[in-house]
């Protein structure tokens, strides 16, 4: 799978706000199995492009493609197929269902089109150190803990990319490590292609490219 | 394992709002209950009164006479031609016309089959007057036999009360066309000139004895004289026989209606009627009932909308969502629907066994037609609710 951006930019933005960045404006091309890295300060849009890449929004000018599809031909139908096979995410504000506990929020992931077993939530669950939160509800765990289940829900799937926005932001620096390595580990298995939107550049993320928004 | 309802049911507020649900349910199953009975009730009418309405085409059909009073009984009672013109000029009448009476004698025998003689009647009337006309209904001059249609009071009369009072076999409606008859017409001069007769048909409609008019016609011609009589019976054609205006019209021209034989009609009338309204009024509660349903499931999509909006979101396919959602309620509506059938089933037997007595005119089970609306129905409630479902989700 191959993901292109044909001089994309949010359509709230002012083309001379942008002239800098290696990403707006530009044709950009995401294949499968590379590691990327988007670095850009607050308020530059990285969001925004997260969202942009997954279909969420449409406010922008310039075209993304799927394999030379234009995504914004799609429909929820069709969108929601990529999503199950093809794309996967971890949004920077989670997006968990609070009143659910945690296995409930990673079974309904997995078993939308199941890659691993049951018993890899355990697996994946332990990895990042929130085991024993599994049976709680999600509104009781903290931030980080709830960052360590949108990962693992996002890990649950068949995926050619995984879009990653800002992950780790309420992550120390043991748990980031043991994330990304968790992550890298399941991207490697399928062969999948990571984008990762940071504030700052992220060490423990061997990426091929580095592109700043 | 494939996906089911199971697997989203934690992240819907199905249970909330449980009045307004069992209120819906109630709803629809009271609304079914009124719509499948009523539509029994409407197919037992017309099995029980099938027969006996001589209303046919929306029309009545009355005849009229003049009031015999001890003022006037001395007086002509028949009608002339002006007379029959007025009446024919109501706005209440859409039809008039004479029933032409013999002007000679007749006397009939049964031959050996039923040995009596009596002194008989004949009348005639236009055809479309008569409410059953079989083909053979014809006569023309040189053919020996007279076809005949008698009322079916006469013969209901004869089985019960002539035959066996006289020792005379009884016979069916069907059996009756088989005895022939004499008729034996006598002219003024006393010479006989004789006919067979044989009942070709029964009205329920017109109380006498009918032959073909192009017999009477000739008979009167050919026995009695050419001197020209006025009919004294006159048989209206009317869309209300029960209309004030037409009413007050014959009481002021001080003609007598027999309308017996349209008062059962309109009894059936009536009970259609009602029967439709209560139809009308399951309707109307199975309508109310499904919008009260509409609210519950649009309060719960609504109440679950961040919940299903995530699951989009993720990767759940909204079509899939509709179907499964709406899926789940088909088994509700199959037992809201099912209970209603089978309550009618169940009045349908009591109805037929205890208040009409097990007439065997009457089935014990219900009617294939209303099996088919509760099918309908199930459809009709599974296909709204789908709908109604895919357009809230797709709305998210």
């Amino acid at each position: 799978m191959q993901i292109s951006l044909q001089q994309i930019a949010p359509s709230f933005f002012n083309k001379e706000n942008y002239s800098g960045s290696e990403v707006w404006g530009k044709t950009v091309v995401f294949n499968k199995g590379e590691n990327l890295h988007v670095v850009a300060p607050s308020g530059s849009g990285k969001t925004s492009l997260t969202h942009f890449l997954y279909g969420l929004r449409t406010d922008y000018t310039g075209d993304i493609l799927y394999n030379n599809e234009n995504i914004k031909t799609f429909d929820k139908e069709k969108f929601s197929l990529w999503r199950k096979q093809h794309i996967s995410i971890v949004f920077q504000d989670m997006r968990l269902f609070t009143e659910q506990t945690v296995l409930q929020n990673l079974e309904i992931k997995r078993q939308l089109l199941p890659y691993h077993d049951e018993n890899k939530i355990t697996c994946m669950a332990r990895q990042l150190g929130i085991e024993n939160k599994l049976t709680k509800c999600c509104n009781t765990c903290s931030y980080g803990e709830q960052q360590r289940i949108a990962i693992i829900r996002s890990l649950l799937q068949p995926f050619d990319f995984l879009l990653l926005d800002e992950p780790f932001s309420h992550l120390d620096d043991v748990n980031t490590k043991k994330a990304m390595a968790l992550i890298e580990e399941e991207a490697a298995i399928r062969n999948a292609a990571i984008i990762l939107n940071d504030l700052r550049k992220i060490d423990h993320l061997k990426a091929e490219r580095i592109l700043y928004l | 394992m494939a996906l089911s309802y199971k697997n989203i049911a934690p992240f819907l507020s199905a249970g909330q709002n449980r009045l307004s649900r069992w209120l819906s349910y109630t709803g629809l199953a009271v609304g079914v209950l009124l719509l499948l009975c009523s539509i029994q009730m409407y197919v037992n009418i017309n099995k029980l009164l099938k027969d006996k309405n001589p209303r046919k085409d929306g029309y009545d059909y009355i005849s009229v006479t003049k009031l015999i009073t001890n003022d006037n009984m001395a007086e002509d009672h028949s009608f002339t031609d002006a007379e029959i013109a007025e009446l024919k000029k109501q706005k209440t009448v859409d039809d008039a016309t004479p029933l032409l009476a013999n002007k000679f004698l007749v006397k009939a025998t049964g031959g050996s089959t039923i040995p009596f003689t009596t002194d008989l009647f004949l009348e005639s009337i236009e055809n479309n007057f008569i409410d059953t006309v079989p083909a053979d209904f014809k006569w023309q001059e040189g053919q020996d036999i007279v076809p005949v249609i008698i009322s079916s009071d006469y013969l209901e009369l004869y089985n019960t009360v002539f035959a066996p009072g006289k020792d005379l076999p009884q016979f069916s409606a069907k059996s009756i066309s088989s005895v022939r008859i004499q008729l034996e017409c006598y002219t003024a001069a006393g010479t006989t000139k004789t006919f067979k007769a044989s009942v070709v048909g029964l009205s329920d409609r017109i109380n006498s004895v009918l032959v073909p008019t192009a017999f009477l016609q000739w008979a009167n011609g050919q026995l009695a004289g050419p001197a020209k009589t006025n009919p004294s019976r006159i048989f209206i054609k009317t869309k209300d026989a029960n209309n004030p205006e037409l009413l007050s019209f014959l009481e002021q021209k001080n003609y007598h209606v027999n309308k017996d034989k349209t008062k059962f009609g309109r009894v059936k009338q009536i009970l259609q009627a009602i029967v439709s309204g209560l139809s009308g009024f399951g309707i109307l509660v199975i309508i109310l009932a499904m919008l009260l349903f509409s609210f519950y499931l649009q309060l719960m999509i609504e109440r679950s909308k961040d919940n299903l909006q995530l699951l989009i979101t993720l990767g759940y396919s909204p079509g899939w969502l509709s179907k499964t959602v709406a899926a789940k309620w088909t088994p509700v509506y199959a037992i809201i629907i099912l209970i209603p059938l089978l309550l009618t089933a169940i009045f349908q037997w009591i109805f037929q066994q205890f208040a009409m007595n097990g007439r065997d005119d009457l089935p014990v089970y219900i009617h294939w037609s209303v099996a088919l609306i509760a099918v309908l129905l199930l459809v009709l409630s599974v296909t709204v609710n789908y709908r109604l479902v895919k357009k809230l989700l797709h709305k998210l």
